[in-house]
């Protein structure tokens, strides 16, 4: 299956959802033809996944269009296009999915853009118009990886728990990728 | 009044002077200074940042009249140390303000800041440590040290919004920045040091792997760092961080605190060096241990580089002591160069020579100061 992730937030950069779609894209490209398109300059590769970064150094008009055509470009041959909140990806992603006729699942895995997205006019309009067009919202988000801390045990009980919790997670996304539910 | 203070007694004769103007305007305000000032003596008139801004600037411990609050009171007469706590000042400002920041950092409480004839004052309040940090158990001061230093990674400015703001304020530092600053230590080291051919050698090959991996300093630039963060800069107090020094603030490779703290450690507690860069290995990507070599390597530079400019301002002991300390950092540079440790053996023989060579007023001004 082909892939698409699109984001605004991508390793180095820091916050979410950026470690959980680091690990997403690790896990996805396993099985899966994976292609990461986000924000940044010099994204930390996943072996197996191509990158498409789009710069952030210029104005916002700017960026917004070269982020839409680069998803459009990916998302055209692809089967499934998975987008991460956050009007910045929102809105390229509602125009993708309306213009090539894939299917867009959208995961709600940043809380600050989703309340920011309930409080402005021009937000919350982009943010339904991405809902819109979405076959699935999902709004689960596995754990993170625990930390190892020297003079700490290692958490082994958290490590296992932390690897549960992305095997239901990659099985869930796995089906709605496939059936759409 | 000469420009360059080089030497120490030009530096006390400054001091004396800046003094008998400086404590009544002081009185008037509504504070007092110590009889003894710890930050005027010692080593203090060789001290001059190598590539933040810097200038001359009296560094003093007081008390309000009233009421007896401890505090801290930067003066500056001269146009680079009038810029300097200007600079810090407009940091703090700025830092409150970022709406990118995620988290916060904690600073004292600026009391004063004012302008009085031809001096630039800023007074704020002395966060007292509960105890030196280095004094502390190593688990505590790895638990401090990582958030510390994971709190400066929690700003990164990457938008065409953040960078208008930044480049305004705190400056920024790119890769080529690095590559050329590092090329330029090397440079003068060598010229200043003709027949050190081992450190050339040395500086050569860490000139090397910062041209060639400089695609990963990039990558791990645009983050909000502290460019000297050591214990001497911060202090502890009910489990919370204060920054001291805000004019050492910069947007650069997000590495470039932790190396300059890591290195810090090298001398002051190999343990807790080992520990943080443990920590990064076991947490963070292959990427990012690099990043941090690298910015340690960059640092150490630095450093040999700061102590090769003291060399001829400093004489009898002194003189000794800091070519002890280029031969130790670059000794530090060498292990780092290899992704080793220094060995225990020559960090004992550096410290009893430097504890022999260092003068009574240095030593007095280094108690509890780390």
């Amino acid at each position: 299956m082909k892939i698409v992730i699109a984001t605004p937030l991508y390793p180095p950069d820091i916050g979410d959802p950026a470690p959980y779609v680091k690990e997403l894209a690790k896990r996805l490209a396993e099985n899966d033809e994976v292609t990461v398109v986000s924000y940044g300059r010099l994204p930390e590769k996943v072996f197996g996944a191509s990158f498409v970064s789009i710069e952030k150094r210029h104005p916002l008009p700017l960026r917004l269009l070269r982020f839409t055509i680069a998803l459009f470009r990916a998302t055209r041959k692809a089967d499934v296009l998975y987008a991460e909140n956050g009007a910045s990806v929102e809105l390229p992603a509602g125009i993708v999915a309306l213009l090539t006729k894939k299917p867009l699942v959208l995961h709600i895995g940043d809380k600050v853009a989703q309340d920011k997205a309930e409080s402005g006019v021009l937000l919350r309009s982009i943010h339904t118009f991405a809902h819109g067009r979405a076959r699935k919202v999902i709004q689960i988000i596995p754990k993170t990886r625990p930390e190892i801390l020297p003079f700490t045990k290692r958490p082994d009980a958290e490590f296992d728990a932390y690897e549960r919790s992305w095997n239901t997670h990659i099985h869930e996304l796995e089906e709605i990728f496939t059936h759409g539910t | 009044m000469e420009h360059n203070i080089n030497n120490k007694d030009a530096w006390e004769r400054y001091c004396t002077h800046e003094l008998a103007e400086i404590l009544p305007i002081l009185e008037e305000l509504g504070f007092v200074a110590d009889k003894e000032q710890p930050h005027l003596g010692g080593e203090r008139y060789l001290m001059q940042a190598v590539t933040t801004e810097s200038g001359k600037k009296l560094i003093l411990l007081g008390r309000e009249k009233d009421g007896n609050k401890r505090v801290v009171i930067k003066v500056a007469s001269d146009p680079h140390g009038v810029r300097e706590l200007l600079h810090e000042q407009v940091c703090r400002e700025t830092l409150a303000k970022m709406n990118f920041a995620y988290d916060v950092f904690l600073s004292p409480r600026m009391m004063i800041f004012t302008k009085r004839g031809r001096f630039s004052i800023a007074i704020q309040e002395f966060i007292a440590n509960d105890r030196p940090f280095i004094e502390r158990p190593l688990p505590e001061q790895f638990s401090f040290a990582l958030k510390a230093l994971k709190a400066q990674e929690g700003a990164r400015a990457t938008t065409y919004g953040h960078r208008r703001l930044i480049k305004r304020t705190f400056g920024e530092k790119t890769a080529s920045d690095y590559v050329r600053t590092f090329a330029n230590f090397k440079t003068h080291i060598s010229q200043e040091l003709p027949k050190e051919k081992e450190l050339h050698a040395i500086l050569e090959e860490g000139a090397l792997l910062l041209r060639a991996e400089s695609e990963i300093i990039e990558q791990y630039s645009g983050f909000l760092t502290h460019t000297d963060f050591v214990p001497h800069n911060f202090r502890i107090a009910d489990d919370h961080i204060y920054l001291l020094d805000h004019s050492s603030i910069r947007f650069g490779n997000k590495h470039e605190g932790w190396a300059r703290f890591i290195n810090f450690m090298a001398l002051y507690n190999p343990e807790l060096e080992h520990a943080l860069v443990q920590y990064v290995r076991d947490n963070k990507t292959e990427e990012e241990l690099h990043s941090l070599t690298l910015m340690r390597v960059y640092r150490l530079g630095e450093l040999i580089y700061y102590y090769t400019n003291t060399l001829a301002k400093s004489s009898g002991d002194l003189l000794l002591l800091n070519r002890a300390r280029i031969n130790f950092w670059s000794e530090v540079l060498r292990a780092t160069l290899r992704n080793e440790r220094v060995s225990p053996e020559i960090i004992q023989g550096y410290t009893k020579m430097r504890d022999t060579l260092r003068d009574a007023k240095e030593k007095e001004r280094q108690q509890g100061l780390h």
